[in-house]
């Protein structure tokens, strides 16, 4: 016992806040350890994979074939043309698991700590209250942008091998070289990222507000339902535009050939005020929080 | 301040003597409507070993999580190691360790894991520096052995031990400790008291919560005592202990008649389980037992007791929660 007590020397007796590396890595290090993240993103890289074993399974069988030039929607499309399997993984992902994990990721940083108790050690560190949110904010979209990746990644690993394809068959009918192709998915995950990163910021600012992980989850995912529900009624129009989801649909702007920017524009323009006002409402929470 | 002679000259030797760790003026909380927290006036003298004493409820971790800067008060001033907050809180928290309301700590992680994300947030740590001030803290609370173990598998008594841990990490000038014995069986109470001996030995002024006034008595050098809210009295602890008025205790079978007769000479009286008890502030012993005598009451045994803090925070605090009568017995009750 003596000796540990002559071990511990100040030594950085005149440092008023921790290095904001070191917050970075511990924060991330702290989000990919948490065993329902690791579950989650096994998941999510799994999707592709799925989904491209069955196109596969069903393009030996011809089902989709058999429904017409169309009727297999996007799915029909990636038959071959496995580049395009990474987007339709994407696309199915955007309706509701990358939502949920945008969610969880933010309740599990700021309201989940405080159920936990930890967050109160934060504080007393101190790690500065901003300081701290932008630390959470941080790693809830490092890891966002992780779970898009890894989608992407065997999307297109899978797409390839299952499905084949030397470039990209657009939703226009060109055909675009294998170069071109990956670019424009890595552009559709970075705009599908994007709007991940929206709606968690709405999420970190709910999680701002209280100590239940799930009040968080339960918002953002009403968040999302209530916004497709209200741009689905006609008379209810006037609203669209402010809408959290109103550009999700647009997304697939980005397969087409040539590419309409004007939507995608739009999307990443209304993102970006549900970030602002999410991070906004989070930190003006996080100064007068109770610890 | 109640009862408490000679608190002013101390309080003001003490300010003159040694600077305060940590001194709040007028501190008031009110939670949608409630009064946590109402006029608390402390005084933690530097190097002092502060009980914050009182029952569940009656503002210590309120008052405690405004020290901090965790919660921010609704009037008052603080001021931490010299530092007012919440503007200095950057300058004094570093040097401040803290358990409040039980140990939080990331389930799935192990007792290391967690000490070493904690490290990573204190300022006064350097990266190359942390391992070995993690090692150092989890074998100072004795809890090397299940340090790589998940903290979901600990017991109550490690859990408790990792929060005292982490307060620990880096050599600190204050170190709060809200009820740091619960849940420990009496060995993991020796250590932590011991743990509190060498802090104080180290110059370290803690502030320490309970509302075990064994516990007070045994480790603290200073006392706060409150009770809904606000600081009924504080000081030295001798002086606190000392100040109590004595008391006789008086058996006899005629308890009322001795009663009436007792406060016939305008002695106050109360009777209680145990007997009668006569404040002595205004009287002595003998002229009790005289008066007594002579309206003819029979008595069978005077017994001279001094009230320690025990009374006073039995005196303080038994109306306020039926809870306490179980922790405390205080000497009316039995």
């Amino acid at each position: 016992m003596t000796t540990a007590v002559v071990d511990r020397a100040v030594q950085r007796p005149t440092a008023t806040r921790a290095p904001l590396g070191r917050l970075l890595r511990s924060e991330l290090r702290l989000v990919l350890r948490r065993p329902r993240t690791l579950v989650v993103l096994g998941l999510l890289a799994l999707v592709p994979v799925v989904a491209g074993v069955g196109i596969a399974i069903a393009a030996d069988s011809g089902a989709l074939g058999a429904e017409g030039p169309n009727g297999g929607g996007m799915a029909s499309l990636v038959e071959g043309n496995g580049l395009l399997l990474p987007v339709f993984s994407l696309v199915i992902a955007m309706t509701m698991l990358l939502p949920l994990v945008g969610a969880m990721l933010s309740a599990d940083a700021l309201a989940g700590e405080a159920a936990n108790g930890t967050l109160r050690g934060l504080l007393v560190a101190p790690v500065g209250r901003a300081r701290l949110l932008a630390v959470k904010a941080f790693g809830v979209a490092a890891v966002t942008l992780l779970a898009v990746l890894l989608m992407t990644v065997t999307g297109t690993v899978a797409g390839v091998v299952l499905l084949g394809g030397d470039g990209m068959l657009t939703i226009s009918g060109t055909t675009l070289p294998f170069g071109a192709g990956l670019g424009r998915v890595l552009l559709f995950a970075a705009l599908v990222t994007f709007q991940v990163w929206a709606l968690a910021a709405v999420a970190l600012a709910v999680s701002a507000m209280t100590e239940h992980p799930l009040v968080v989850v339960a918002v953002a995912l009403g968040l999302v339902i209530v916004s497709g529900v209200l741009n689905a009624i006609p008379a209810l129009d006037w609203l669209t535009p402010a809408l959290i989801t109103t550009s999700w649909g647009d997304l697939p702007d980005v397969i087409s050939d040539p590419m309409p920017t004007g939507n995608l524009v739009e999307g990443v323009l209304r993102g970006g005020c549900y970030l602002v006002i999410g991070y906004s409402l989070a930190l003006s929470r996080m100064l007068t929080r109770d610890g | 301040m109640t009862g408490t002679p000679g608190q002013e000259g101390v309080a003001a030797a003490d300010a003159a003597a040694t600077p305060l760790a940590a001194r709040t003026r007028g501190l008031r909380k009110v939670y949608r409507g409630t009064v946590a927290v109402d006029n608390v006036d402390l005084d933690v003298p530097t190097g002092a070993v502060m009980g914050m004493l009182g029952p569940n409820g009656s503002g210590k971790t309120t008052t405690i999580r405004m020290l901090l800067g965790l919660v921010t008060p609704t009037r008052g001033e603080i001021e931490l190691l010299g530092h007012a907050l919440p503007d200095g809180a950057a300058r004094a928290l570093p040097e401040v360790g803290a358990l409040v309301e039980g140990p939080g700590f990331h389930p799935f992680l192990s007792g290391t894991e967690n000490l070493l994300r904690v490290a990573a947030a204190e300022p006064h740590l350097t990266g190359a520096g942390t391992p070995a001030a993690v090692r150092a803290a989890v074998e100072r609370v004795g809890l090397a052995h299940a340090a790589n173990r998940r903290y979901r598998g600990y017991s109550l008594g490690m859990k408790q031990r990792l929060g005292l841990a982490a307060a620990l990490l880096v050599p600190r000038r204050l170190v709060v400790l809200d009820e740091p014995t619960n849940g420990l069986d009496p060995a993991g109470t020796r250590e932590i008291r011991s743990i509190m001996a060498d802090l104080h030995a180290e110059g370290t002024t803690v502030v320490v919560s309970s509302h075990l006034l064994a516990e007070v008595e045994a480790t603290c050098t200073h006392v706060a005592v409150l009770n809904q809210g606000t600081v009924v009295a504080q000081g030295d602890l001798r002086d606190l202990l000392d100040a109590g008025t004595a008391s006789l205790l008086v058996s006899t079978p005629e308890v009322e008649s001795a009663v009436d007769a007792l406060r016939d000479s305008r002695i106050p009286a109360r009777s209680t389980a145990e007997g009668i008890r006569v404040d002595l502030t205004a009287t002595t012993a003998p002229e009790v037992v005289a008066t007594l005598v002579r309206a003819g009451v029979p008595v069978h045994e005077v017994r001279r007791q001094r009230t320690g803090l025990e009374d006073l925070f039995a005196r303080l605090t038994t109306a306020a929660d039926p809870d306490m009568d179980d922790l405390l017995v205080p000497q009316e009750t039995r």
